[in-house]
């Protein structure tokens, strides 16, 4: 640490790693960051201010999505990719890590991303004065979310939250003049923030206990302490930081407890903003859990780091219980709550909450799992992967459909869509092709999800590790699909059974038609994965191998 | 019971050359009192001001675990990182203000006031 270093060998190692090695591997962000830049000159320059700012951000996305698939390309295959953890090369000097988990990740928000503009564009929010706006608060929170699937060193940690956040929290008000979107923005903001500064000290006295931010060089310094015993208090100390460091993750995720402020901003933002932080926000929230919990609880380079593996035991432990116990209650609650609701963005924001259990559900196998099964966790990641790339799709369409029958209806209450059968079958049954895939019946996506993630518990169950707990996650789980099938049910029951309101106003919305076809583009990908899902569980599994 | 504990280290910390220790007890004591202006305070400015407390409570941790020289002998410092990380966290907490207050401003514009707990048509 103390060699004399001479300054022009330090400078020319850095660009060197930099050129060849950081920045190709950091494309998707770079293409993200540079349509940001376009969209702001777009407003101010006179002749640029004519383009669509729709069609830039289009257009970035698109070749974000076209870089990310390139990486992904690249991977090694499976096997190879499992011996190799993934492919794991550490770009920027340790603060950012690149592997297959990156690679799909990033291909899953830059997909997103295309269909998202597309959505929005269709569905008319923003017009074309916001858009510009809009669309560089969308891109920014991606390039935040895309920073949070590679981190690996705490500092990132931190940044990559507050790149996600701050943008969302505009985001959440961009609705001008309205009382509903300013009161959900402000609750964003101020919990966001508080949650962000709690997890910001808690970084702080693990950074200091442990002497180094980046993960992986802590988990060889938590081994040390494993075994050496550490001196008196500083486990205490180690747990409170991990504690706080999980209110942050636990607030991105909208876990139980600090899932407040999310059926509130549901309901007051716009439907095209809940669907944005549903879905975009929520993968890359479960991504950067993956990211800590594995950081710090197994070294890198997966199980061939020997001594190291059973050392970390204890923080492994440590890991699935706050993860498995949050799981358990956000799951239920989220289920709970959700079936007295008559706001349907405010009964999709608690079927977010429900999920984000399911997915922590087996983020809890893969940390049960990692020590004494590598390759079975390799699996289980791989499952929560799977079930982040069906999301995507049936969420989306899920709020697709509220915001183009809010256009139509004026009106986002579930009693609104009394008796839509008679006028629009077409968009009926595309909802309850989103709703059962949410509920997790086959033949739909969401079934394969769920059963990936629920079998991954079941392995960690008949392997005795974590048993009570693994077994508990898997009798919620049971239970609160059985409880989730009431509320959406009744939403199917509701569009289909009951007459519809004499006043309607609006006319039918027929799936042949612009907003149809959008709606149809994103519920057929949940049938067809619930069906041949053998591609993108090829593509999870990949995503997977850095943990073997 | 909590004075025995509590006196002999704060005569520990009078008496004892400036250390991490000291620094530690007074981002604990920002951080503190940032939590409880975050969950007392009814404006909204006052919840801002707390946040930015926590963050400098933070902050403090940062900076005197990044200095070799407060640490005993032997034990690891966290180096050029933890100034660094007090550098970018100086930056975020300027630029979350910025859009927190732009959000409190369309608060005010639509509800007359700043006060936090009028936030609350969205419930259930």
């Amino acid at each position: 640490m103390n060699d004399p270093v001479n300054i022009g060998t330090l400078l020319s190692g850095t660009l060197s790693d930099t050129l060849t090695v950081s920045l190709p591997l950091f494309r998707p962000e770079l293409t993200l960051s540079a349509t940001i830049v376009l969209l702001l000159l777009c407003r101010m320059l006179p002749l640029l201010r004519l383009l669509d700012s729709a069609l830039v951000a289009l257009g970035g996305a698109a070749f974000a999505l076209w870089y990310a698939w390139l990486d992904m390309q690249a991977l090694p295959v499976f096997a190879e990719a499992a011996s190799t953890a993934g492919g794991r090369t550490e770009i920027f000097s340790g603060l950012l890590v690149f592997d297959s988990f990156t690679a799909y990740l990033r291909c899953i928000l830059a997909g997103f991303l295309v269909l998202y503009i597309v959505f929005t564009k269709v569905s008319g929010i923003p017009d074309r004065e916001d858009g510009a706006d809009f669309y560089s608060l969308v891109l920014g929170a991606t390039l935040g979310m895309c920073l949070m699937a590679s981190a690996n060193h705490l500092l990132m940690v931190f940044m990559a939250v507050e790149m996600a956040s701050v943008p969302s929290y505009a985001l959440a008000g961009i609705l001008k003049g309205r009382r509903a979107a300013s009161e959900a923005a402000i609750k964003y903001a101020v919990y966001g923030a508080g949650a962000a500064g709690i997890m910001l000290y808690g970084i702080s006295l693990l950074a200091g206990m442990l002497g180094t931010c980046h993960l992986p060089s802590m988990a060889v310094e938590l081994g040390r302490f494993a075994q050496a015993g550490a001196p008196g208090g500083s486990v205490m100390v180690l747990c409170l930081g991990g504690l706080m460091l999980a209110v942050g993750l636990a607030f991105k995720l909208s876990a139980v407890p600090f899932h407040f402020w999310c059926p509130d901003v549901f309901e007051g933002a716009a439907a095209e903003v809940g669907a944005f932080l549903s879905v975009a926000s929520k993968a890359a929230a479960v991504a950067l859990l993956i990211r800590v919990a594995y950081g710090l609880g197994m070294p890198a380079g997966g199980a061939a780091a020997g001594e190291l593996v059973a050392d970390l035991a204890p923080v492994r432990h440590f890991a699935v219980a706050v993860i498995a116990l949050m799981a358990a209650v956000t799951c239920t609650l989220g289920n709970l709550a959700a079936y007295g609701q008559t706001n349907m963005k405010r009964l999709l924001a608690y079927s977010t909450i429900a999920h984000a259990g399911y997915l922590m559900m087996g983020v809890a196998a893969a940390m049960a799992l990692a020590g004494p099964k590598p390759a079975a966790a390799a699996t289980a990641v791989g499952a929560v992967a799977f079930y982040l790339g069906t999301y995507v799709f049936m969420n989306l369409a899920a709020f697709a459909i509220v915001a183009f029958l809010r256009n139509r209806l004026r009106s986002e209450e579930i009693a609104a869509y009394a008796g839509l059968v008679r006028t629009s079958p077409g968009i009926v049954v595309a909802t309850a092709v989103v709703l059962v895939s949410l509920i997790g019946l086959p033949p739909l996506a969401g079934f394969v999800a769920k059963f990936l993630v629920f079998s991954s518990l079941v392995q960690a169950i008949s392997l005795g590790v974590d048993r009570q707990l693994m077994l508990l996650l898997l009798v919620v789980g049971g239970v609160n699909t059985v409880i989730s099938l009431f509320y959406y049910l009744r939403v199917l029951k509701v569009m289909t059974f009951d007459p519809p309101p004499e006043d309607r106003v609006g006319e039918a919305f027929p799936l042949v038609s612009l907003s149809g076809a959008v709606v149809t583009a994103l519920a057929v990908p949940v049938l067809v994965l619930g069906i041949f899902w053998s591609g993108l569980y090829a593509a999870a599994q990949l995503a997977g191998a850095f943990a073997s | 019971m909590i004075g025995n504990f509590v006196q002999p280290c704060l005569a520990g910390l009078l008496s004892d050359p400036v250390s991490v220790t000291h620094y530690l007890v007074v981002g604990a004591i920002l951080f503190v009192s940032g939590v409880a202006c975050m969950a007392m305070k009814r404006n909204a400015l006052g919840v801002l001001m707390g946040i930015e407390l926590v963050l400098n409570g933070a902050n403090v941790n940062f900076v005197a675990f990044a200095s070799p020289w407060l640490q005993g002998a032997g034990a690891r410092s966290l180096g050029l990182d933890g100034q660094v990380i007090a550098l970018f966290v100086i930056l975020l907490a300027a630029a979350e203000a910025a859009v927190a207050l732009a959000i409190t401003l369309n608060f005010y514009n639509n509800h007359s006031t700043v006060d936090i707990d009028r936030a609350d048509d969205l419930k259930g």
